[in-house]
C-alpha cells in the first residue's frame, strides 16, 4: 500500500465543516498553545450564572443533605420510611445508582485506552471526574444508611480493645473493601494523567492558582524518564482497575444475591448489576458532556457531535445487553413456579408499583432502542441530553425495583408493607446537588479536557490519499 | 577542565530534533549527556535513544505480593485468632478468600505501582530545574552540556537543523 497510498498534510484549523474530514477533532489540530490557553480560558470563565448555581447548589447541600442527615442522627432512623419488612430504602438505592455512575469514567478512560480507541481522548478526564465525584457519593450514603455513623470504624480491620475483628465472610464486608479499592485506584487514576495538565496550567498561571498547580504538578517538566514512568505507571493502572470496575458492581450485587430472599437470590445478578451500572454511566458521561460544551467557553472545539454519536452506539449496544440479561433474571423465577417467587414478580408488574416498573422498562429499553439507531438523532447533543437523564432515571428505578420494592414480598405475608420514603428524599436531592457542585467547582480547578492526549492523537493521525479518496490513517505511537 | 555550561536547544516539531539528537551524537555528545523534554510523550525509536527502564512493574508486582499476604492473614488469620462460626460456613472458606485476594492483590499493585511513579520520577520536586514553559506549548527541548569555547559550535548547528532557539539555561523555580 505503501506505494498507492502518500501521506498528505491535515488542513489547518478552522470552523469545522459537517461532512468533512474536519469534524473529527483528531483531524482538525490547533497548535498546542492555542489549545492550552482554550482549556485554561474555559477554566478561568466564571458567569454570575454560574456562581448564582453554586451558590443554589451549596445551599440545597446545606439544607437538604446536611440538615436533614443531622436531623435524621438527632431523631434516628425512625424519621426514615424504614420500617419491616423493607430495611434498605433509598439511601442503598442511592448507593448502588453512583457506584454505577462511577463505572462510565473507568470503561471509557482504561478500556478504551487499552483497546487504543481514540476517539476517547478528549473526554476521559470527565468521565474520570465523574467516577471519584460519584464514589464520593456512594460511599457518603453508606454513611448515611449506616445510621449510628460515628461506628463505621467498626468497618476497619485493626486490633481493637473489643476483641473483634470485621467479618469477612460477609459480602458487605467484601463490598467495604471493593469500593475502598476502587474509590483510591480511581482517584490516583484520574491524578496521574492530570500530572501533566496542571504542569501546563502551572505555566500559564499566577497567584494562588500558580501555587495550586506548582504544588499539584510535583514539579513535573515532561523529560523522558518522566514521560516513561508515567506512561509506564498509567499503563498499569489500566489493566489493573477494568477487572477491579467489574468485581465492584459485582460484589455490590452479592450484598443481594448472596441472601435467599425471592428476587435477590440470582446468579445473574453480577453481570446484571454491571452492565446496568454501565448503561447509567455512560449515559451520565452524555449528560455532563453536554453540559460541559454547552456552558463552558471553547468546549465545542474539543466535544464534537462525533463524541456523541460515539456514546449513543456504546449505550445502544449495552442498553440491549442490559435487557438480555433483565430478561434472563425474569424469565428464570417465571419459568421456575416458586411461589413467592411467581408472588414477587406479579407485585412488580400488577402492584402498586406496577407504573415505575413499566416505566423502568420503557426508559431503558424502549425509549433508547427508538432514538440510538438513527446516526443522525446521535449526532443531536440536545437530544443526547435527554436520552442520557431518561436513561439515568430508568436505572435509578431499576435500583428502587430492585431494593425497596422486592423487599416489600417477603416470605412472611403479615409483614408486607409499602415502603413510603420520607427524609431520604432531600438527602437524595442533596447528594445530587453535591455531585453537581462538585464537578463545577473543580471544572475551574481542573483542566477537563487532557490537552497532551488530544495533541498526542492528533499527531498520530494523518490523512492517506487511496485512490482518489482520503483516509484517514492512525499511526501506533505507544 | 574547561568550563562547561547547559544549552538547550528548542525545535517545533519532532523531525529536525531527532536530527539534531543525530548531531549530537557525531559532536560527542553521548545519549546519557543529553536529554529531551516535550510537552507530549515520545518513545525511544521515535527519538532514536536507547530504551529506558523502570523499576515500576516489579514494584507493583512486589505490592501485589504485599496484598495477598494481607489477604490470606485477614481469612486465614483473623479466624484462627478470633472464631466465629458464620451462616454454616467453614471457618477458612476458601471462595471468599478469592474474593477478599482479588481486592487486595489489586489494592496493593495499583497503590505501589502510584507510589512507584513517585520514587522513580522523584516527585515531588521542588526544588530549582532547568525548563522553559514553552515546552507545555508543544516545544521540544534537547538539553546537553557543552564547553563554552563550544558554545558557538553547537549553537550555529542547532540552528541550522531548524532549531527556533538555542540559549543557554540555568536551573530556576519551576
Amino acid at each position: 500500500m505503501a506505494t498507492m497510498a502518500e501521506a498528505i498534510p491535515l488542513p489547518d484549523a478552522s470552523a469545522s465543516e459537517p461532512g468533512s474530514q474536519r469534524e473529527h477533532l483528531m483531524l482538525d489540530p490547533r497548535p498546542r498553545g492555542e489549545m492550552n490557553d482554550m482549556v485554561m480560558e474555559s477554566m478561568h470563565t466564571t458567569s454570575k450564572k454560574f456562581w448564582g448555581m453554586v451558590i443554589f447548589l451549596v445551599l440545597t447541600v446545606l439544607f437538604a443533605l446536611v440538615g436533614a442527615w443531622v436531623y435524621m442522627i438527632a431523631e434516628g432512623m425512625g424519621v426514615t420510611g424504614l420500617t419491616r419488612p423493607v430495611y434498605w430504602g433509598i439511601f442503598i438505592v442511592d448507593m448502588v445508582f453512583w457506584i454505577g455512575i462511577s463505572h462510565a469514567g473507568t470503561f471509557i478512560s482504561a478500556l478504551l485506552r487499552v483497546m487504543k480507541y481514540e476517539i476517547r481522548r478528549p473526554f476521559t478526564r470527565a468521565a474520570e471526574l465523574m467516577t471519584t465525584f460519584g464514589l464520593i457519593q456512594a460511599a457518603l450514603c453508606i454513611f448515611i444508611h449506616l445510621g449510628r455513623v460515628w461506628l463505621a470504624y467498626w468497618l476497619v480491620p485493626y486490633p481493637n480493645g473489643r476483641d473483634l475483628w470485621p467479618n469477612f465472610h460477609s459480602p458487605l464486608m467484601w463490598d467495604f473493601m471493593a469500593i475502598t479499592t476502587y474509590v483510591i485506584a480511581s482517584t490516583m487514576y484520574l491524578f496521574m494523567p492530570l500530572i501533566p495538565d496542571l504542569a501546563m496550567a502551572r505555566d500559564r498561571s499566577t497567584g494562588w492558582r500558580k501555587t495550586l498547580y506548582r504544588v499539584t504538578s510535583l514539579g513535573f517538566r515532561g523529560t523522558e524518564a518522566e514521560w516513561k514512568h508515567l506512561k509506564t505507571a498509567m499503563n498499569i493502572f489500566a489493566f489493573a482497575i477494568i477487572p477491579v470496575m467489574f468485581s465492584v458492581h459485582t460484589v455490590v450485587s452479592w450484598d443481594f444475591a448472596m441472601s435467599t430472599r425471592p428476587g435477590w437470590n440470582s446468579t445473574v445478578f453480577g453481570p446484571y448489576f454491571v452492565i446496568g451500572a454501565l448503561h447509567s454511566g455512560i449515559a451520565a458521561v452524555m449528560i455532563v458532556l453536554f453540559m460541559i460544551r454547552s456552558t463552558m467557553k471553547n468546549m465545542k472545539y474539543f466535544i464534537r457531535p462525533e463524541h456523541f454519536d460515539f456514546l449513543g452506539k456504546l449505550s445502544l449496544i449495552i442498553s440491549m445487553a442490559w435487557a438480555y440479561f433483565f430478561f434472563n433474571d425474569y424469565l428464570v423465577p417465571w419459568y421456575g413456579g416458586n411461589k413467592f417467587e411467581q408472588l414477587l414478580l406479579d407485585f412488580h408488574a400488577h402492584g402498586p408499583f406496577a407504573w415505575v416498573w413499566v416505566s423502568m422498562l420503557i426508559c431503558n429499553i424502549v425509549i433508547p432502542w427508538a432514538i440510538l439507531w438513527n446516526k443522525k438523532w446521535r449526532r443531536s447533543p440536545w437530544l443526547m441530553l435527554v436520552i442520557g437523564i431518561v436513561i439515568n432515571i430508568g436505572m435509578w428505578i431499576e435500583r428502587f425495583v430492585i431494593i425497596p420494592v422486592s423487599l416489600t414480598i417477603t416470605r412472611m405475608p403479615f409483614t408486607w408493607r409499602i415502603y413510603k420514603p420520607s427524609i431520604e428524599i432531600p438527602i437524595t436531592i442533596g447528594t445530587f446537588a453535591l455531585f453537581m457542585l462538585l464537578y463545577m467547582l473543580a471544572s475551574r480547578l481542573i483542566p477537563l479536557v487532557p490537552v497532551w492526549e488530544v495533541q498526542e492523537g492528533q499527531n498520530a493521525h494523518t490523512l492517506r490519499k487511496v485512490g482518489k479518496a482520503k483516509i484517514p490513517s492512525v499511526g501506533d505511537i505507544d | 577542565m574547561a568550563d562547561t555550561l547547559t544549552l538547550l536547544a528548542l525545535f517545533a516539531d519532532i523531525d529536525p530534533t531527532v536530527l539534531a539528537i543525530d548531531k549530537l551524537h557525531e559532536m560527542g555528545i553521548t545519549d546519557e549527556k543529553m536529554d529531551i523534554v516535550s510537552g507530549i510523550p515520545f518513545n525511544q525509536e521515535v527519538l532514536g535513544r536507547p530504551k529506558l527502564s523502570t523499576f515500576i512493574p516489579r514494584l507493583a508486582m512486589g505490592g501485589a505480593m504485599i496484598g495477598l499476604i494481607a489477604a490470606l492473614f485477614f481469612i486465614f488469620g483473623i479466624p484462627g485468632l478470633y472464631p466465629i462460626r458464620v451462616g454454616g460456613q467453614p471457618m477458612f472458606p476458601i471462595p471468599v478468600f478469592f474474593i477478599v485476594a482479588f481486592e487486595l492483590t489489586m489494592l496493593g499493585l495499583m497503590g505501589t505501582a502510584f507510589l512507584g511513579l513517585f520514587l522513580a520520577g522523584r516527585f515531588p520536586a521542588y526544588e530549582p530545574k532547568m525548563y522553559i514553559p514553552e515546552i507545555s506549548d508543544g516545544k521540544i527541548a534537547v538539553v546537553f552540556p557543552c564547553s563554552v569555547e563550544m558554545q558557538a559550535q553547537f549553537k550555529d548547528a542547532m540552528l541550522s537543523l531548524g532549531a527556533e532557539q538555542v540559549r543557554s539555561v540555568e536551573a530556576k523555580s519551576l
